[in-house]
């Protein structure tokens, strides 16, 4: 399963790489875009010093973080992104009658060319403003590939609300660009309701905010929380997904 | 016989554009209504960012760790003030790209053929768009404020941010539309449109008043168009006053007669390309 | 007095070519396209006029000019005694302009409510346009289409709104560009039944480009033939036909399964059991001596005469032309 998977995602990623003046305009864009909010966040903190023990360097730390989530799962899993719209479009008719999982298929049909500009940012920044060191290399990895689970699998249940209603193309996105949101501020401003959300329904917490404690205060009870978010909202993607298939198999419409 | 009365329709001449603008205006103002439930998102996107921009203004608030600008921050933190900079950057409709399609794609050959000017029409369209979107992202703030049971300013503030927030967005549409009316020129919009919004974004002060600046690039801010988008109606919002409000919109409507006029000179230069070359 | 005017309208357009390789940086290369290179032609009131021309040949840049979209790189132009490229705005008042291939309505609104923003935009009175706008949905049938938005019209649904759009402030001269371009047989009829009907009765000028032949047979009387940016042809229709292929087309149908005709300049086209055309010569032999034959041999059930299809008469004239 995984050599298909890896077959179909490296197709996508050749044809992501095709239409090479918009993958560079977009790409810096994108890179302007980031370097951009690195300024803002380097003048507030020649302001403000620092946020409920925050620094330059661990804002840097949460935005290298989140920039390599977002371009791993651009990129390897990058039909995450318009997953609702497919499904809105009846275009897993064809996926069902193929012998493969439908989900693999769907998340390895698309690759986004503009991850790979987040890419670069992502370990740029990492390199350069994090304040880490090449012993924390381990740790990076093992938080991206936790981060990465948490963020593709929550991004396939918000599509899988399209099994549900027809207004999930849109708000699909919109979920995704909230969770995104709130994995760009230091973790420390979060408290009572907000908290809640960025812990459960728009897991900022635990794409970047758990990984990020654990390269700064590195302990067995966050590697712990670490493995177990990532195991339950895999998990909980799997399920939402496949019961939204079976409400699909048995014909019933998305509402609206 | 066809009924034509040219003489007629000259002397209709002003006030029929004014007439045809005013419809399009409502035109924008009903399709938002209309699109409810795109109204409905933009409102909860207004909110979600509310929601970690409040978090991050108030810790900075309360911490007010010396030494730091905290001490120059407005009692209640800057949250305010970003709930009305963000209200009004929200609201400005997307002109630059439908100019784009309009222009790139050639579908500016149907508006030619009428007998009013096209633009006055889109940026009409655009403003009563915007229009429904203050008022509809406006009533969500307003019970998100309520509900939320923090301090609001007081109630001349209120009126001061309504006012100063609608020359605001006049002014935002102008400089979109500028950006837009580089499709004449350049292959894609996108690149001046990062340029356009990053520079409304930090010399307008969408995230934090221009006034913490550095006093050298507060100034330098200060002769730039952007401000007159953001800063000087979220200023109402943590120092309001009658003064600073009548200052703030005369310069408001300075900058809106000085876009208006870029807007039409650039207008003209693009026409002339494309009567002289094709659509 | 003529309704248009053209003399020596000429077009040409620009463009930079470039050279491969360094050559680029020290030269560039500008070519330069005749679109349309001196026509003069006359419109008179009332009159319906086709301009055809295959793909290229300057019937669109001939159209845009004269509605004042394009301005002309030499010559001299009058309509409705306007000079279309710097009177724009005081002509759009009298003509009306539909093009086949974009749309003038706004998209997501039903019809009714683009029909309302036109009549401010040409400010048209608010009694004058409810007639008018009853009349032409009555007459095109668009009663139930006019509160959906016209995206989710047919493409003949959407047409036929895009025409009562442009009639909507009474112009005196319509510019049609392809106006039945992809649509059905039937929505084609309808579209050319009503101009035909509604420009006769309302007194208009039609100017028409079109790639369908029979939207030149059925409603129009003229014909100019543009082909490399000249005007190659300027005829009546029914002249030209006659014209240039001097053929007309008979048609037998026959209880035999198939008839003989051995005559000058008489040569069979296709036969089907039962069914045979002719192709007749009518400078060698007359059809009426034909259509004779034909009988004296019996057996004949059915006969049709008729011009041959607009198509073969284009594409003499083109071929005339490109042998030249």
């Amino acid at each position: 399963m995984f050599s298909t998977y890896a077959a179909n995602i490296a197709a996508a990623i050749r044809t992501s790489l095709m239409d090479r003046t918009n993958f560079i305009l977009n790409s810096a864009g994108m890179v302007l875009n980031d370097v951009f909010f690195l300024v803002l966040w380097y003048m507030f903190f020649a302001g403000f010093r620092q946020v409920g023990g925050w620094g330059l360097h661990d804002v840097a730390l949460l935005l290298g973080l989140t920039m390599l989530v977002v371009a791993i799962s651009g990129v390897f899993f990058g039909g995450y992104r318009d997953m609702a719209a497919t499904i809105l479009r009846g275009e897993i008719d064809a996926l069902l009658t193929q012998p493969k999982t439908v989900l693999a298929r769907l998340l390895a049909r698309e690759s986004i060319a503009t991850a790979w500009g987040d890419l670069v940012m992502g370990i740029w920044m990492l390199v350069t403003f994090a304040a880490l060191s090449w012993r924390d290399l381990p740790l990076v990895l093992l938080g991206l590939t936790c981060g990465t689970a948490v963020y593709v699998s929550s991004a396939v249940v918000y599509a899988s609300l399209a099994f549900w209603f027809a207004g999930a193309r849109s708000f699909a996105r919109d979920l995704t660009d909230f969770m995104l949101l709130f994995s760009s501020y230091p973790g420390s401003i979060y408290s009572g309701m907000s908290k809640v959300v960025a812990y459960t329904l728009l897991p900022a917490g635990f794409v970047v905010l758990t990984p990020v404690a654990m390269l700064r205060a590195p302990s067995w009870t966050t590697l712990a929380i670490l493995l177990a978010s990532s195991l339950c909202y895999a998990a909980i993607a799997i399920v939402a997904f496949h019961l939204g298939l079976r409400r699909y198999r048995r014909g019933m419409v998305p509402a609206g | 016989m066809p009924s034509t009365t040219p003489t007629a329709r000259a002397e209709l001449g002003a006030f029929g554009t004014l007439a045809s603008a005013a419809s399009a205006f409502a035109l924008g103002v009903r399709r938002n209504f209309a699109n409810w439930p795109v109204l409905m998102g933009r409102a909860l996107f207004y909110l979600v960012a509310m929601a970690v921009l409040s978090a991050l203004w108030d810790k900075v608030a309360a911490q007010r760790l010396s030494g730091t600008l905290a001490s120059a921050l407005p009692q209640g933190g800057l949250t305010l003030y970003v709930g009305a900079t963000e209200w009004i950057a929200l609201s400005i409709a997307a002109i630059h790209l439908r100019l784009e399609d309009d222009i790139r794609l050639g579908m500016l050959e149907p508006h030619l053929l009428r007998p009013k000017p096209y633009l006055v029409q889109k940026i009409a369209e655009t403003l009563g768009d915007s229009l429904a979107r203050l008022f509809g992202i406006g009533a969500a703030a307003l019970i998100a404020l309520a509900l939320s049971g923090r301090a609001g300013p007081p109630l001349a503030a209120f009126l001061y941010v309504a006012v100063l927030g609608l020359l605001a967005v006049t002014v935002g549409v102008l400089l979109m539309t500028l950006t837009g009316l580089a499709a004449f020129w350049v292959r894609r919009v996108l690149p001046p449109y990062l340029i356009m919004q990053k520079s409304i974004f930090l010399l307008g002060g969408l995230f934090a008043p221009i006034s913490l600046y550095p006093g050298w690039f507060y100034r330098f801010a200060m002769w730039t168009p952007f401000p007159a988008d953001l800063f000087l109606a979220g200023n109402q919002m943590i120092a309001p006053s009658a003064a600073t409000f009548a200052v703030s919109a005369m310069i408001q409507i300075l900058w809106i007669a000085i876009l208006s006029g870029l807007v039409a000179l650039v207008w003209h230069a693009g026409l002339r390309k494309v009567l002289r070359e094709g659509v | 007095m003529a309704i248009v005017s053209v003399e020596n309208l000429r077009k040409d357009y620009r463009y930079v070519r470039r050279k491969p390789g360094l050559a680029r940086l020290f030269s560039r290369d500008i070519q330069t396209i005749q679109a349309v290179d001196g026509i003069s032609f006359q419109i008179a009131e009332r009159e319906r006029v086709a301009i055809i021309g295959p793909n290229g040949a300057g019937k669109s840049t001939t159209l845009k000019m004269l509605s004042g979209i394009l301005e002309p790189t030499s010559g001299a132009a009058q309509v409705l005694g306007f000079v279309p490229w710097k009177q724009r705005r005081a002509l759009a008042y009298r003509i009306g302009v539909v093009f086949g291939q974009r749309s003038q309505l706004w998209a997501e609104l039903p019809a009714r409510d683009s029909f309302a923003l036109l009549r401010r935009i040409y400010d048209v009175d608010r009694i004058t346009f409810e007639r008018r706008r009853s009349q032409l949905v009555e007459r095109f049938g668009l009663g139930a289409l006019l509160d959906q938005p016209v995206q989710r019209l047919s493409l003949g649904q959407r047409m036929r709104c895009e025409i009562v759009a442009s009639l909507l402030h009474g112009p005196a001269l319509l510019f049609l560009d392809e106006p039945t371009i992809g649509l059905d047989i039937t929505a084609k009829a309808a579209i050319r039944d009503f101009i035909r009907e509604h420009a006769g009765a309302e007194g208009q000028t039609v100017v028409l480009t079109s790639h369908d032949t029979r939207d030149i047979e059925l409603v129009c009387d003229r014909v100019i033939v543009i082909n490399e940016g000249r005007i190659v042809v300027d005829q009546p229709t029914d002249q030209l036909r006659r014209l240039f292929l001097g053929h007309r087309l008979v048609t037998l149908r026959s209880a035999a399964a198939g008839i003989e005709l051995s005559l000058p300049g008489v040569t069979r086209r296709t036969t089907e059991p039962h069914l045979s055309i002719f192709e007749v010569d009518t400078r060698v032999t007359r059809v009426d001596v034909v259509v004779q034959a034909a009988l004296a041999l019996g057996g004949i059930e059915d006969i049709t005469i008729e011009d041959p299809p607009m198509e073969e008469v284009v594409r003499a004239i083109y071929d005339a032309n490109g042998a030249r």
